[in-house]
């Protein structure tokens, strides 16, 4: 079979952020590349996109792209959620995470809840040329020291087989790669050596009003407060600092200087901010790779060499199902194989392939592919600030800037650490979902409601609470609050659980091309539920030191539960940060570990896997950074040893 | 907002092609295109696209009394003023506006609501500006013109659609309500909802500004263009 399929230097399989570098390092120095990727391919200019995006009634994260999130693709309501059965290339969505949806094989693609006591994986991807960062924020931290060395500094989970100073190089060249803004002394005393002289790409994005009314806060923090919090040295002060973003801070790479749409997620306008669709036009002006969209690889053949031999894909052609839709299969072969898919789709991959008629067993000599799956658990809290001290969100990049200080401390040895993330888009996702506000609020007081909490007398002045207002009455009242709105994310530390993991679907259960969907085990760990109720401790804070009232809820739903604060009981809950990581872990050595440092399984050597699920742990910094250093890396290994 | 017009300016009134036909065949570009170059005019164009091809069938003629009496209906419900709703409309003959979202909102709302919506306007026409209080008390006089109402404010400020009968369900629920939603009127629509400029802010993915406004105040530090009452 493998004289018919054809031939490359290289197979990729997926065209993310570490598919598409790895294509870029390679085909620039003359390698044959294939890339399979499951959805449509770059879209000849982004118009299609917006135009879906600004016409979407839910805008959600996966609003501009493609499959279509409803059927029929026009509906606005969630009855309608596309049936994932129907699918050919399905994914993850915001909207499938809902009540009695997240459990639901009819409504979500991931099929979660099969056990008692399980609660949601609540992060989502995307399956479409540039895979999830199509979506993504921008973030571009890096990891600490320390991050890499849990087990041996704090006594928590494992180490990683790599440290900061293997990364350090790469780091740089990715943040060239992606076009990084940032001030390497903003990073100053956050256990982030970078090499003497190291300057970013592009001056760092300025501060928003909203950052720059919660550094006021943080200001008056007391030294006792600062303790509580657990700063290990509690007389240094808690900053907020500009976030390191792929976000152009003045013309880079072809690109425009961001405008502050607002719009990070779910779509830059204007690509001030890097997509990996950028680094695939790079790709294939090199002449030298084929793209092969809508292929989805549903096999990974293994030689009796122990070698991989091929790939199998199957090919369809609309986004849903037809009656009697015909696919075709196709396979290719190539020196190297690179597996890029996320770290849902790529054990899905994995344990959809067979060695002889034995399921499971590609690249899983340890049993770990799947398991320890990790995301940053993201705790949200939000408030109204005081009636004269508007802050204008919903203005400039989604995120301006971070507290980052609480990264790290000795508190490590027992919960979570975690970063904050300052949101400039007010209420926007807390209230209603995605794309909440400003349409909650001012269908509030347009017709006599109160979803926002906003609709009482003693926040408005009015005589009376669900006013319905019409004339300049509704217009002042939504100007005095919308501009008041203030909202703060918490990206919470989660220790890798074995039990935590990826597997496949009973057999009846099955995607439109007939595969197997992710089937998914999920709890979050003390430590983890820890990190968050610390979370909640530093928001309730800090609000405090705002004046700011919080609205915050915790509704009754899967995401809920009990934490403890100060020994009292307290609800708390969590939903996804999109960081889908650590299912295919890198390690010292092939006994407890899927891959070694380059990402070069241990049972095949010419088979790669890539990306997040290689982190061992999740660190405290957004993934996509070193999710592209380690690409980095591993296409310099690939030309060095395997196609020299 | 800072729009500028490639096509000449003429009022629809001395156009026969648009006043005949009612298509538009003019793209508008925004400040932002203009300044910012290749990039930007793909996402602009998204929304000129939609300009040109909304309205892009024979519909009925809107009289110059209806569709004034629109406007100051829309002005008294909105609180926003008729010359910012309607730019060149206070003037006489009227000019017209490069974007012109409320020939397509009049016609939408015709289509939804023919009778209901002849109702409001015959209130507009009788209380001639600026009576903006006699207008919002008289539209709350009965169920089927103060939903309808409601859409329409709803409709200025977010550029959708919300029917006054899902706003009835949500405002007065019944024992085991429907799922309601709404409906994005259109991407001009969209990034015309008037809520992001009431909160002195631009629709999110459509922003006419620069590089770091976002570390300064809004200008002017409150809005200039609320209406009366």
């Amino acid at each position: 079979m493998a004289d018919e399929c054809k031939r490359y230097d290289v197979a990729i399989v997926g065209s993310g952020v570490a598919g598409a570098l790895i294509a870029k390092r390679l085909a620039t120095r003359g390698k044959k590349v294939v890339i399979l990727e499951a959805g449509a391919k770059i879209p000849p200019n982004i118009n299609d996109y917006m135009e879906r995006f600004y016409t979407a009634t839910f805008k959600v994260p996966e609003s501009p792209y493609t499959p279509a999130l409803f059927s029929p693709a026009d509906s606005t309501l969630l009855r309608d959620l596309a049936d994932p059965s129907t699918v050919n290339a399905g994914r993850p969505t915001v909207l499938s995470l809902g009540k009695g949806k997240w459990n639901d094989p009819k409504k979500s693609y991931l099929i979660q809840g099969r056990k008692d006591g399980d609660q949601p994986f609540a992060s989502t991807y995307e399956r479409v040329a540039g895979g999830t960062c199509t979506h993504w924020l921008g973030t571009c931290l890096r990891f600490s020291v320390k991050d890499f060395k849990m087990k041996s500094v704090y006594g928590q989970f494992v180490d990683w087989p790599i440290g900061y100073k293997d990364l350090d190089v790469w780091y740089g060249q990715a943040e060239r790669e992606l076009g990084v803004a940032a001030d390497v002394r903003d990073q100053a005393g956050l256990g982030i050596p970078y090499a003497s002289g190291y300057a970013y790409p592009m001056p760092k994005i300025p501060e928003s009003l909203v950052d720059q009314a919660v550094a006021d806060a943080l200001a008056k923090l007391t030294e006792a407060e600062r303790a509580m919090l657990g700063m290990d040295d509690p007389k240094k002060p808690i900053r907020v600092i500009s976030t390191p973003a792929a976000r152009n801070s003045q013309p880079y790479g072809n690109r425009r200087a961001c405008a502050g749409n607002t719009n990070c997620i779910p779509i830059c306008p204007i690509q001030a901010k890097y997509d990996p669709t950028i680094t695939l036009y790079d790709v294939l002006d090199t002449g030298n790779v084929e793209f092969i969209d809508r292929a989805v690889a549903n096999e990974v053949v293994v030689g009796p060499n122990g070698r991989v031999s091929q790939i199998n894909y199957i090919r369809y052609e609309k986004d849903f199902k037809e009656p009697g839709q015909t696919t075709r299969t196709g396979c290719v072969t190539a020196t190297v194989y690179v597996i890029a898919a996320n770290s849902i789709e790529t054990p899905r991959l994995l344990l959809m392939s067979k060695i002889g008629d034995r399921e499971g067993v590609v690249a899983n000599s340890t049993g770990l592919v799947g398991k320890n799956l990790m995301d940053h658990p993201y705790y949200v809290a939000w408030a109204l600030m005081p009636k004269d001290r508007p802050v204008y969100p919903y203005r400039g990049p989604l995120s301006t800037s971070g507290i980052e200080d609480l990264r790290d401390g000795k508190f490590r040895r027992e919960r979570g650490a975690f970063r904050v993330d300052i949101g400039n888009e007010g209420w926007n996702f807390v209230v209603g979902g995605f794309g909440g506000d400003p349409n909650i609020t001012t269908r509030d007081f347009v017709n006599g409601m109160n979803l926002s909490e906003l609709n009482s007398k003693d926040i408005t002045g009015l005589d009376r609470d669900n006013a319905a207002l019409f004339g300049a009455e509704l217009a002042k009242t939504l100007n005095d609050l919308i501009p008041r709105q203030i909202r703060l994310g918490f990206l919470v530390e989660q220790s890798p659980v074995s039990s935590n993991a990826v597997t496949l679907s009973d057999r009846s259960i099955t995607d439109g091309l007939g595969l197997r969907r992710p089937q998914i085990s999920y709890r979050l760990s003390e430590y983890t539920r820890n990190g968050i109720a610390h979370a909640k401790r530093m928001a309730d804070l800090i609000f405090d030191k705002m004046g700011a009232r919080q609205f915050t809820k915790i509704p009754d739903d899967a995401f809920r539960f009990d934490g403890e604060i100060d020994g009292k009981k307290v609800p708390l809950n969590y939903t996804g940060a999109g960081h889908v990581m650590g299912t295919y872990r890198m390690g010292s050595n092939a006994k407890d570990s899927v891959v070694d440092s380059f990402q070069r399984s241990w049972d095949h050597r010419n088979l790669f896997l890539v990306g997040s699920g290689t982190f061992p742990t999740t660190g405290t910094a957004n993934p996509t950074l070193t999710i592209a250093a380690l690409s980095l890396r591993t296409a310099d290994k690939i030309l060095r040893e395997d196609l020299r | 907002m800072e729009e500028a017009s490639m096509s000449d300016r003429l009022p629809e009134e001395q156009n026969p092609i648009v006043q005949n036909a009612n298509i538009h065949v003019t793209i508008t570009y925004t400040r932002r295109t203009l300044l910012a170059g290749a990039a930007a005019a793909t996402a602009a164009a998204t929304v000129g696209t939609v300009i040109t091809t909304m309205p892009a069938r024979a519909a009925d003629p809107i009289s110059t009394e209806d569709l004034s009496a629109f406007v100051t209906l829309s002005a008294a419900l909105t609180g926003i003023q008729d010359k910012q709703l309607a730019p060149g409309f206070d003037r006489a003959p009227p000019g017209s506006d490069s974007i012109d979202i409320k020939r397509d909102y009049f016609r939408w709302v015709k289509e939804k609501r023919s009778v209901a919506f002849e109702k409001l306007l015959g209130i507009a026409k009788g209380n001639p500006k600026p009576a903006a209080q006699a207008i919002i008390e008289q539209v709350q006089a009965d169920p089927e013109s103060k939903y309808l109402a409601r859409s329409i404010v709803l409709m200025w400020y977010l550029g959708a659609w919300y029917d006054p009968d899902d706003l009835k369900i949500l405002a007065e629920p019944p024992a085991s309500p429907p799922e309601v939603s709404h409906k994005v009127i259109s991407a001009k629509a969209y990034t015309q909802g008037w809520v992001w400029r009431v909160a002195q802010a631009h629709p999110m993915g459509s922003s006419d500004m620069q590089f770091g406004y976002w570390q300064r105040k809004p200008n002017p530090e409150r809005p200039d263009f609320f209406g009366g009452a």
